[in-house]
């Protein structure tokens, strides 16, 4: 297969910041990753009524300012904490483009399934108690789809488009999309991009009721998996356009997108909505096949899940990528899972290595392409996908690259 | 930048005296669009959606099962994610996984894909008042990577008042689809962009649009029924987004 010209032109990644279950800031992200540490804990935010563990970050969160209160919520939280974590870098990258490019040529593009439910499930409570919601309760601000980007859009006072993405397990990684297209077409310079998803009670019991939660952490592709774990993060990047300044900078090249058309829930029985997300990002890329030297899988750890994207990795790939489902580590993240694993896939150009896939013991023999099992260092890495599947049949393969 | 061609716009509304103000007709929600067994898993939501989208598939004669999609509401499955969060407090009561997947905000997108066997890309987006401005934003933004015809359509339900009052009071869904075919005379339409009004905006349409954040789309359907060029008004609050269109 020859190469084709990229559909779409690449686009720098400045600077990229996450706060997952393994704490703040991506060195807390690359230990874990390097340790092979699962950082999956029994619930603690809040009770259910079954056996589960979660990916729950611990730690403090940042506090919304005063003029921005209307904002609060966990999820808010959870953004603005990976912003201000100086040693990533990512506010002082983005100070640096307002200055550059100016407000309004800097977007803001950010997926969530849930955004701030989770207050909203509080503010139920006391509904039905008093028949009206509490009077700090606020719809727009807090829990609806775009409340976090809209936050995160007022706090650095950028003034471009903004708006969320929210297509379940694939926001995440359809943003950082979204993003890429604003700056390709000219309409941005910079587009801050990401997804950011925190625990709830209607996710963690929607998941029970489908029989789809996993009493112990969860072990993607693993002949025993038993199902998800989920968990809560923000994966932040800053996307900008090429330039001499961010030649050294990696690039996110293509993105695939795809449907299933088959089931809100159940993914196509022969994967073929995944196989086209990855054809379609491989074309889009203008690469082949041969050129990914590591697949960061969607990997949920459910029965079906695995079995059927390691199906359709093997028709795109063969077994000649080696793949790694890091879930066991960080939860699934949901909608922000897409922008967590893009950030693993960046590390693993970066530092030129294999994460494990945390959690597996046996390779199911349904898992047919070639499942990395334990980190795998001194490797060489110049290009990694990431897949994302979300309900609904909604698939995204993403595709970055080491700069030249 | 290019523009792009707007081959057919619809809107369903199932209070259709409201639009008699506009001047602008009504598609009845039409729910024998989706076999019965789909449908009895759909809200009104969803329905009223498909039925906008289906019409503008018609009327635009492209095929749906090649077509990809953005779908823009601010509140999605509103009705569903209600009902599953007055459960939410009773902690041993259980939530039906229908009614649970039926609550991302891409149901009415999934629904969609499934119900015309189409495994192009689609997307759900939401931006509170701006929803319809970055819907076609995004719409255009994919064109210019992918050229061809793509569908977009805007919706939202009626919501339980005790939530983001007067969001909701009027359901009202609209559908356009949108091309960078240009084989044909029709109406085109720019990128979207930030602009001062050159005129104060409709209070009427503004109202309308508080209880129904889709009616965002009613300038740009007026215009194009009476083929009046001009700087079409994409959202009501400031900053305001335009499309310069072109008929």
């Amino acid at each position: 297969m020859q190469n084709s010209s990229p559909a779409i032109s690449p686009v720098a990644i400045t600077a990229y910041s996450t706060v997952n279950a393994c704490g703040v800031g991506n060195q807390a992200l690359l230990q874990a990753l390097k340790n092979n540490q699962s950082f999956l804990t029994p619930l603690t935010l809040f009770e259910v009524n079954f056996s589960t563990v979660v990916g729950e970050i611990k730690q403090e969160l940042a506090k919304i300012r005063p003029e921005l209160a209307a904002y609060q919520s966990r999820n808010a939280q959870v953004a603005l904490t990976a912003l201000n974590y100086e040693t990533d870098g990512l506010k002082a990258a983005i100070e640096v483009a307002k200055k550059r490019y100016g407000t309004n040529r800097i977007g803001v593009i950010i997926g969530t399934s849930t955004s701030g439910l989770y207050e909203t499930e509080s503010a139920y409570g006391y509904l039905l108690e008093h028949g009206d919601m509490p009077d700090d309760f606020n719809f727009v601000t807090r829990h609806a789809y775009q409340a976090t980007g809209r936050f995160l859009q007022l706090e650095l006072g950028l003034t471009g488009p903004c708006f969320a993405i929210s297509t379940a397990c694939s926001s995440g990684a359809k943003a950082i999309a979204a993003g890429q297209r604003l700056i390709a077409n000219g309409v941005c310079d910079a587009v801050l991009v990401g997804g950011v998803d925190t625990l709830c009670r209607l996710t963690l019991r929607g998941f029970s009721s489908l029989e789809l939660v996993s009493p112990n952490p969860c072990t993607p592709m693993d002949k025993n998996r038993t199902g998800i774990s989920i968990g809560e993060a923000a994966g932040l990047l800053l996307l900008e356009k090429m330039t001499e300044e961010n030649q050294t900078c990696p690039r996110l090249l293509a993105m695939g997108e795809s449907s299933d058309a088959h089931h809100m829930s159940h993914p196509h029985p022969e994967g073929l909505g995944a196989v086209l997300a990855m054809q379609h990002a491989l074309n889009a890329a203008g690469i082949t096949a041969n050129q990914v030297d590591y697949l960061n899988l969607h990997a949920t750890a459910t029965k079906i899940n695995d079995a059927v994207e390691s199906r359709a990795v093997y028709s795109v790939f063969a077994n000649k990528v080696p793949c790694s489902g890091t879930k066991g580590i960080t939860g699934h993240t949901l909608g922000a899972a897409g922008a967590l694993e893009t950030i693993i896939a960046l590390m693993t150009l970066e530092q030129q290595f294999i994460p494990a896939t945390t959690g597996l013991a046996e390779v199911d023999e349904d898992c047919c392409c070639q499942v990395v099992a334990k980190p795998l260092f001194n490797q060489n890495i110049q290009i990694a996908m990431s897949n994302s599947f979300g309900f609904g049949g909604n698939n995204a393969s993403i595709v970055v690259a080491k700069s030249s | 930048m290019n523009p792009i061609f707007i081959k057919s716009a619809i809107i369903c509304c199932p209070d259709s005296e409201l639009l008699k103000p506009f001047g602008l007709e009504s598609i009845e929600v039409d729910k024998n669009l989706i076999p019965a067994a789909m449908r009895r898993r759909t809200s009104l939501t969803t329905r009223m959606a498909i039925t906008a989208a289906t019409q503008a598939c018609i009327k635009a004669q492209v095929d749906p099962s090649i077509l990809p999609s953005v779908f823009a509401s601010l509140g999605g499955e509103i009705q569903v994610t209600d009902a599953l969060c007055r459960l939410l407090p009773n902690p041993d009561e259980l939530l039906s996984p229908t009614q649970f997947h039926n609550s991302v905000h891409n149901t009415t997108s999934g629904y969609w894909g499934i119900l015309n066997h189409c495994q192009a890309p689609s997307t759900a987006i939401a931006a509170v008042d701006d929803g319809f401005a970055m819907g076609l934003l995004e719409a255009w933004s994919q064109l210019q990577q992918s050229p061809g015809d793509i569908l977009l359509v805007c919706y939202d339900e009626e919501w339980p008042q005790y939530l983001a009052a007067p969001i909701g009071k009027v359901a009202l869904a609209c559908a356009l689809v949108l091309s960078t075919d240009d084989n044909v005379k029709i109406s085109s339409c720019s990128v979207p962009q930030i602009a001062a009004s050159a005129q104060p905006l409709d209070a009427e349409w503004c109202e309308l649009v508080k209880a129904a954040p889709a009616a965002a789309a009613i300038p740009l359907l007026q215009a194009l029924k009476k083929q009046r060029s001009g700087l079409i008004p994409l959202n009501i609050h400031p900053a305001v987004w335009h499309t310069q269109l072109q008929v």
